[in-house]
């Protein structure tokens, strides 16, 4: 099996009294997509948080590639490779689409710093830039404020800007949240060709169950802040354990 | 994409008529309102960077600015006329801005922009009570005196005729205080190009990303407060600059001409009123402020005085009133251009 590059080592966090997150260990590996499902408040937003930098535990560890990443700010652990993209849309709303991939492209290769040359002169990045819009077809929507585009673009934008940030680690929150039938396909697809590049490791939260089972290679599951399974989708669904957890929650994994 | 360049074009025309303010208004007050206009622009644009493009709301931009003129005042003052106090008055204003920024900015940008504010116009307060109380070296609440540079003398020529006397060129005297209003000139359009080149390059954008979404800004990758600091420090420098440039022109540097909190007043309805985060507006923000400030007054009493039959409207006319009346012109202005002169032609004609 090749070797984890992302860990969490008894990640745990507390709010006052309340342990949102309560020492989850788990391994995530190249090449591997895995599904976080679990109840409302089961404390899987929250492990994200801590994971890409929103949130910092109150004990335990992060892991990248064996580098702490537990206390760095969000700004480093991205350089440091851990994308991330949100469950509300989270974008630059007044500028062009083009110019929030660009965001992503140019914090890559630091060109952000750059104050005095005009923007329109790095082609390099503006060619990046579009290749991202190529692939998500959002190319003819480039020069819209961000703002302007129907949600379901939105989303996929927000799919482009974790690409353009061109990360070891994708982390999706609901991708499809709020997106209709029509569109959530193609948000899945591109997630599906992160998935095919094996040097990728890709974890997503979401309760969709057909969704699940189309992209999961794993699922982890997270109760009352506690992992409670892990391992094949066939296997983790069908356990005893986990349909009483989902029973006791009105049933929304059906 | 039309109204954006509406406004570009009025903007280069104002600064048209400001190249050719000495030929074309040779009354000496005249020159001294295209010269504030100069200066104002260069301060407002930099403000601008700050609190349309970031997204900081600071009142320490009149301390930066304030900073820069007594650097030169001192150093006039100390050394005589010459280039080399203007130079280390230059560079000392704006190694302490830089300083001080940083150190604000260190400090005090992580916490809530209302907080961040409230510091800046705390130091900006010590700066100006400072300014006043050391009066051995400052000159105090009446300020100081001092000789420009020889250059902008004006029994300097320029340029002379067959007879040594000072040329006459389009009944232009080429004289010093030409001179000094071209240093005025170039010096100002050099920090509003620096501004639209910071704001144009990539850096810009990263600007414009913190101000719509921090959090979003940290995510993929830029840390947030070395940014905002890095662009409160190269504001604070700015302004400094234009301070040397003022104190130059005027050759007098008080807490009333480069500290006051009027001038941080003036800043912000100028910003408002070209349009926060246009950048371009500042000229017209800068323009229309200046240009109310000195010809509000002429222009009520000749309309006082074409009233003076009607009852009672030359009395609502008269030139005192006229910051009553600047009050009204500005609300009137904030109701019909909500986002500033250029910053509403740029956006209506964009949404269409």
């Amino acid at each position: 099996m090749t070797h984890p590059s992302l860990s969490t080592r008894d990640l745990t966090i507390r709010f006052g009294g309340h342990v949102a997150v309560n020492r989850v260990t788990c391994d995530f590996r190249p090449g591997e997509l895995t599904v976080i499902v679990g109840p409302n408040g089961a404390g899987k937003t929250t492990y994200f948080n801590m994971i890409s930098g929103q949130l910092v535990p109150t004990e335990g560890q992060v892991l990248k590639d064996g580098v702490d990443l537990t206390r760095m700010p969000a700004s480093l652990r991205a350089r440091h490779g851990v994308g991330r993209a949100f469950q509300l849309t989270n974008l630059f709303p007044r500028l062009s689409v083009l110019e929030n991939i660009r965001l992503a492209v140019q914090a890559q290769t630091g060109d952000g710093r750059r104050f005095f040359r005009p923007v329109g002169k790095f082609t390099e990045l503006t060619a990046r830039a579009e290749r991202y819009l190529e692939a998500t077809k959002l190319d003819r929507v480039a020069h819209l404020p961000a703002s302007a585009l129907p949600h379901g673009d939105q989303r996929k934008l927000e799919v482009a800007l974790l690409m353009a940030m061109e990360p070891d680690i994708y982390m999706f929150d609901e991708p499809t949240a709020g997106m209709s039938h029509d569109h959530a396909p193609d948000v899945l697809e591109l997630i599906a060709e992160i998935k095919h590049d094996k040097s990728k490791t890709v974890l997503l939260v979401e309760h969709k169950m057909d969704v699940v089972r189309r992209l999961a290679d794993r699922i982890i599951v997270l109760h009352n802040g506690e992992l409670i399974a892990d391992g094949a989708p066939g296997e983790v669904m069908d356990s005893q354990l986990v349909r009483d957890v989902y029973l006791g929650n009105a049933g929304e994994m059906a | 994409m039309q109204g954006s360049l509406t406004v570009k074009i009025a903007a280069l025309a104002l600064w048209a008529l400001l190249l050719f303010a000495p030929f074309l208004f040779q009354d000496v007050r005249q020159i001294e309102v295209a010269a504030r206009i100069c200066v104002f622009i260069a301060l407002v644009a930099s403000y601008d960077l700050l609190i349309g493009y970031t997204g900081i709301v600071s009142f320490a931009h009149t301390m930066f600015f304030g900073f820069g003129a007594y650097g030169a005042a001192i150093a006039l003052k100390q050394m005589g006329p010459g280039w080399t106090p203007v130079l280390l008055g230059a560079v000392s204003g704006a190694v302490v801005a830089a300083v001080i920024a940083a150190f604000i900015g260190l400090l005090s940008l992580r916490v809530k922009a209302i907080f961040f504010a409230m510091i800046t116009l705390a130091a900006a307060s010590v700066a100006l009570v400072l300014a006043s109380q050391l009066s051995g070296f400052t000159g105090g609440e009446d300020g100081m005196t001092y000789r420009a540079p020889d250059l902008f003398k004006p029994a300097t020529k320029l340029l002379t005729d067959a007879d040594g006397k000072v040329l006459n060129v389009l009944g232009v005297r080429m004289n010093g205080k030409l001179a000094a209003y071209y240093f005025v000139f170039i010096a100002s359009a050099l920090l509003f190009w620096a501004m639209l080149r910071i704001v144009g390059s990539p850096l810009g954008t990263v600007l414009k990303a913190i101000r719509e979404n921090e959090a979003r800004a940290e995510g993929i990758g830029y840390r947030v407060v070395a940014y905002r600091t890095a662009v409160f420090v190269i504001a604070a420098v700015t302004a400094s600059l234009a301070g040397t440039v003022y104190a130059v022109w005027l050759k007098y540097t008080g807490p009333e001409t480069a500290l006051s909190f009027d001038i941080m007043i003036d800043i912000l309805l100028m910003v408002v009123i070209g349009g926060i985060g246009t950048m371009w507006g500042a000229v017209i923000g800068a323009t229309a402020l200046v240009l109310a400030q000195y010809y509000l007054r002429d222009l009520m009493e000749v309309a006082a005085g074409a009233t003076a039959n009607v009852p009672l409207v030359p009395e609502l006319l008269s030139p005192e009133r006229w910051l009553l009346w600047l009050g009204i012109l500005f609300i009137l202005l904030v109701y019909f251009f909500p986002a500033g002169i250029a910053g509403t032609l740029m956006g209506k004609r964009e949404a269409e």
